[in-house]
């Protein structure tokens, strides 16, 4: 049990995170051996194209944003359920269709009364 | 080979960050995360166990936690923006309109 | 021996982020370290060889519900708190440290006892792991199941009756200046008249 505890195929995504790490600590070094530095105030401003910035970078978002990331989450959370029915389907038979589809059922009257109580308008 | 106290270790001292988070902290938003690594913490021994009992059965519950993680950071949020509305502010102190 | 070192780097960094998040006082930094304690997380769980639950980890905690915290920070305008500590926060570090030992010294000799399930590491390998939870998902917890989805449901009707009130109104998004006021104001009114702010 010692030696499969370490699941073996996750060795790409372990050489392909230290790739992308240095390729990151790579050009940021070589961009801070190689550029001249002149620092002077308005090079220091936050670049907006040429005007100066009048207003904090973090302004506040409308309010809308919230309802549409909120029926995200909560559909994320179905798609969850969703992938290991598809993967055992073939053995849950109709019996998981119906289940399924009871799940679905309780989950789109939430969506009907999203939608008639205009949470997906944009305007 | 990991012992299966070293998870219990790690998901124990998240669990009580968690609830220190929510004593010492004003911030709402700041309790909700509390709340979440709390969750967190719950999920993680319950995999352990789980792993290393043979069984599923943990890990058929931590989604169910997962589930109900999203379901209240949903309600959790909504109910902050309301308090934001009416008080504009985020100090949990200040929400004192029900007490005498 | 590999596998504890990656261990202890996936529990240690968890622990660290969490400890950020629970102390930083910008609100951002907070939840940035939430996410890096999570990855993490779904770290340990690939470790314990639950490869469905660190995916869903990864999608649903940091893809999904770190966003919408995001976002509504993003409705606050966060900024640096001054006084950011609760004024029990001596007593409940004190009171932590104590709950945290107690529950070391119940935990840490924790053990298995009796026969395994059948499911051993080796056998979740060789099913795949999303079967196996899938098979029993779906013929053990069948009634569970189905009161998650009321669950979700229940949530959703929540949050829009809750935060949706005045989802139909025609306004401007809060905090925005808005001009369109100036096409309704009668001819005769030269001067500017003060900046209207909208919403809240």
């Amino acid at each position: 049990m010692s030696a499969v505890n370490l699941p073996s195929n996750y060795l790409p995504i372990l050489v392909f995170f230290f790739i992308a790490l240095a390729f990151g600590v790579v050009t940021i070094l070589m961009g801070y051996l190689v550029r001249p530095k002149r620092p002077y105030l308005e090079k220091l401003h936050a670049y907006e194209s040429g005007i100066l910035p009048d207003t904090d970078a973090r302004m506040q978002f409308p309010f809308r944003y919230y309802l549409i990331a909120m029926l995200f989450v909560l559909f994320d959370i179905e798609m969850v359920f969703l992938y290991p029915w598809a993967v055992s389907f073939n053995k849950l038979g109709l019996f998981g269709l119906i289940e399924m589809v009871l799940f679905l059922l309780i989950l789109f009257v939430g969506y009907f009364y999203a939608w008639r109580k205009g949470a997906l308008e944009w305007d | 080979m990991i012992p299966l106290s070293y998870y219990i270790v790690v998901s124990t001292t998240m669990f009580v960050v968690g609830l220190v988070g929510i004593l010492i902290r004003k911030n709402f938003l700041i309790i909700l995360f509390s709340i979440e690594l709390m969750l967190n913490a719950a999920n993680i021994n319950l995999v352990a166990f789980s792993h290393y009992s043979g069984k599923v059965d943990g890990q058929v519950m931590s989604i169910f936690i997962i589930a109900v993680a999203a379901a209240e950071a949903a309600i959790g949020l909504a109910i902050i923006i309301i308090l934001f509305r009416g008080k504009a502010t985020t100090n949990v102190d200040e929400m004192d309109l029900m007490k005498w | 021996m590999a596998a504890q070192l990656l261990f202890f780097y996936f529990g240690g960094v968890t622990i660290a982020g969490a400890i950020v998040a629970v102390t930083s006082r910008n609100i951002v930094y907070s939840a940035l370290s939430l996410l890096v304690a999570f990855i993490h997380i779904a770290g340990i769980y690939v470790l314990l060889n639950a490869e469905f639950i660190a995916a869903v980890q990864i999608l649903v905690y940091a893809g999904a519900i770190l966003v919408l915290y995001l976002f509504v920070l993003m409705l606050f305008n966060p900024s640096e708190e001054k006084l950011y500590l609760h004024k029990q926060a001596k007593v409940g570090i004190f009171l932590g440290v104590v709950v945290l030992f107690m529950m070391l010294f119940a935990g840490y000799k924790t053990e298995i006892i009796g026969k395994g399930g059948p499911l051993t590491a080796q056998a979740v390998k060789e099913m795949g792991h999303t079967r196996v939870i899938g098979n029993a998902l779906f013929t053990d917890y069948l009634f569970p199941f189905e009161v998650a989805s009321l669950i979700l449901l229940v949530a959703m009707f929540g949050a829009i009756v809750l935060a949706g009130r005045g989802v139909h109104r025609k306004k401007g998004p809060a905090g925005r200046i808005d001009l369109s006021y100036r096409d309704k104001l009668p001819k005769k009114s030269s001067e500017t008249p003060e900046e209207v702010i909208v919403g809240r």
